[in-house]
């Protein structure tokens, strides 16, 4: 049996705000394994946010143990980190976070500037997803001239185009309508049919019926973590 | 190798990021650009006109002639202006004297100054009048280029011949050429014997603008000031075999010229005794800290276009904090996202440095035009200017720089 892809254990992270600590997240252990598809639900303040931060390598734990693909993350410097972040985890924002005025090739190709990749074979890459996402004539669009799900396909594009090992989705259905984001989960189920480790923060019930695992946070623990009973299938779009 | 191409189209990205972000805010990029343009401007034109007033100066010297010392009647005020009071006398027995008993000198050549009005029919033009003897032409290298210059035989008879300036020539006879014509001199008429080969001009001193004459003549007819005695001269230029024999005769000559007037002990004497190599060397000296003045004047204008790029560099980061947290999520180092910025500062700098070369070498160019005044713009002056922009921009833009790249990448993503 292989490690599991992610693995934590009492993973704490405090804030303090005006004197006070804040525990954010307070003492989280849990394991998604490899080609699982997770969904983390809660309110907001519950933690599952700054959870999925430190789980994508964004932000360090103050206390507790991370193993990221085996590795813990404590031995890590902020470039092995950087490293981490760029091979290994996708990002996908809810605002979609493209770079403005730039070409959607661009936009896909910048984690393959960080990835050390030539000019000729980033262009190549870039181009080869943004045709997986249905956007082969939308090359040269800039994020103003594309549509909100189109938008969000792009940033899927550029999560992706690293070949990572898990795909991490920040609400990215919360700035989209009802039919774009179904579109955009049946592009999810999709990817994870494929292999790919898919883990997603919503606050949306529905949306984390498209998974197969639900967890769900409260006051920085985990109050809940089973397998989703009536999973609804998309129709990738 | 592979690590070394890789490194280098990692700052072909870096180049081609900064450009897109300055194209962005391309009025703000022009006006950041614009302080470091006139930093380097301001720069590079102070160092040609210094390098110009160096050079100007010592053709100056060149054209004074070379081992040569120059006696005049005023006591030594250093390098300070001379000063008008406790003036001795001078004359050519003085300088027979000199020729006979200091050792190494080649010629003597005394000479009265004075100013002179001279007049041809429907021109006029006043310059200053060199009453000389044939030695004059010997010691500082003055030959006629037409005609001929002053014999003994025009002193001796104190002729009304004269030798004219290229500048004087133009004045008063435009292209005909003088040698044969008549010029009334302070309405005396002398004939024009020759014309002074042309020294040009330096530090809008025009070595052309003068005229010589026998001294005898310039003593008898041409004369305002009184001196007080018929032997008396303005200064003496007296003219060494070599540079060895010129710093012992300097010497000599100021302890001859103490004993002949019998200057106590003790007391300033009333002579001034001064090679061509001091001369040069004090002025040297003054242009030096001209430009140095200069130089310094025009880099506080660099340095105020450094800040500048520092300023729009550190608002360049806050506004794009959230770029830098998606980068660094993308993978970006923080080394990537310190380069990004310090290549941007870079960039902005070498645009500006380059605009500012360019402007300095035309302006060099007018200016050497206009006011006939040489101003350089070397191939090193230019390199360096160059380099020094990108130094000013790796130096102002790396605080900001650093700042980014310190950034924790969570903090920077959720920066509005």
């Amino acid at each position: 049996m292989t490690a599991p892809l992610l693995e934590t254990h009492d993973l704490v992270k405090d804030y303090v705000i005006g004197g006070e600590v804040l525990h954010a997240v307070n003492g989280v252990s849990l394991s998604i394994k490899r080609g699982e598809f997770v969904a983390i639900m809660g309110a907001s303040g519950s933690g599952k946010s700054t959870f999925m931060n430190m789980i994508g390598c964004l932000d360090v734990p103050t206390s507790g143990t991370l193993l990221l693909d085996g590795i813990d993350t404590k031995t890590l410097d902020s470039d092995a980190l950087a490293e981490i972040r760029n091979r290994k985890i996708g990002f996908v924002f809810q605002q979609f976070n493209l770079l403005a005025r730039t070409s959607a090739l661009d936009n896909v190709a910048v984690p393959l500037i960080y990835a050390g990749l030539g000019y000729t074979e980033r262009r190549e890459r870039a181009q080869a997803k943004l045709e997986a996402m249905g956007l082969g004539n939308r090359l040269q669009n800039t994020p103003a001239k594309l549509s909100g799900g189109q938008q969000q396909r792009v940033a899927i594009a550029r999560a992706l185009v690293t070949d990572p090992l898990m795909l991490l989705a920040d609400e990215p259905t919360g700035a989209l309508d009802t039919q774009t984001s179904l579109d955009i989960m049946g592009i999810f189920q999709k990817l994870n049919d494929e292999g790919i480790t898919l883990i997603v923060v919503t606050h949306e019930p529905d949306i984390a019926e498209y998974a197969e695992r639900r967890i769900v946070f409260r006051d920085g623990r985990v109050i809940e973590d089973a397998a989703v009973k009536s999973r609804r299938r998309a129709v990738a779009g | 190798m592979s690590k070394l191409l890789n490194s280098i189209a990692g700052w072909g990205v870096n180049i081609a990021i900064a450009m897109t972000a300055l194209r962005t805010n391309l009025m703000r990029s022009i006006l950041t650009t614009l302080g470091v343009m006139i930093g380097v401007f301001s720069v590079i034109l102070a160092v040609a006109v210094g390098n110009g007033a160096q050079v100007s100066v010592t053709q100056q010297i060149a054209t004074l002639g070379s081992n040569m010392a120059i006696v005049v009647p005023q006591p030594d005020s250093g390098s300070g202006p001379p000063r008008s009071t406790d003036r001795g006398r001078l004359t050519e027995r003085d300088g027979r004297a000199i020729l006979r008993q200091v050792s190494g000198v080649s010629a003597v050549a005394p000479q009265i100054r004075s100013s002179v009005q001279l007049v041809t029919p429907g021109r006029s033009a006043t310059t200053q009048a060199t009453g000389a003897t044939p030695e004059y032409g010997i010691v500082s290298n003055v030959t006629a280029s037409e005609g001929r210059f002053l014999t003994d035989g025009d002193v001796g008879a104190a002729a009304r011949v004269v030798v004219i300036g290229q500048t004087v020539a133009d004045k008063l006879f435009a292209d005909a050429n003088p040698v044969g014509e008549t010029v009334r001199i302070n309405r005396v008429p002398f004939k024009v014997i020759g014309l002074l080969e042309s020294k040009g001009s330096n530090l809008g001193n025009d070595n052309d603008d003068q005229i010589v004459v026998p001294i005898t003549t310039l003593r008898q007819r041409l004369q305002t000031t009184a001196m007080q005695g018929p032997d008396d001269v303005t200064l003496l230029f007296v003219g060494f075999e070599d540079e060895d024999s010129l710093l012992a005769g300097q010497q000599e000559i100021k302890r001859m010229l103490r004993d002949r007037y019998r200057v106590p002990k003790g007391r300033i004497s009333p002579f001034t005794v001064r090679t061509t190599t001091e001369i040069a060397e004090t002025t040297g000296q003054v242009t030096q800290i001209f430009q140095a003045v200069l130089v310094a004047i025009a880099s506080i204008s660099l340095l105020v276009g450094g800040i500048g790029i520092m300023n729009i560099m550190l608002v360049s980061v806050t506004e794009r904090t959230r770029e830098i947290g998606l980068r660094m999520a993308l993978g970006a180092k923080r080394s990537d996202i310190r380069n990004q910025f310090l290549v941007e500062a870079a960039v902005l700098c070498v645009i500006g440095g380059a605009i500012g070369l360019t402007l300095a070498v035309l302006a060099a160019a007018v200016f050497q035009q206009v006011a006939d005044f040489p101003a350089p713009v070397g191939l090193d002056t230019a390199f360096m200017s160059v380099a020094f922009s990108a130094v000013i921009g790796i130096l102002f833009g790396g605080y900001p720089a650093i700042r980014a790249s310190r950034l924790s990448p969570i903090e920077a993503l959720r920066s509005e």
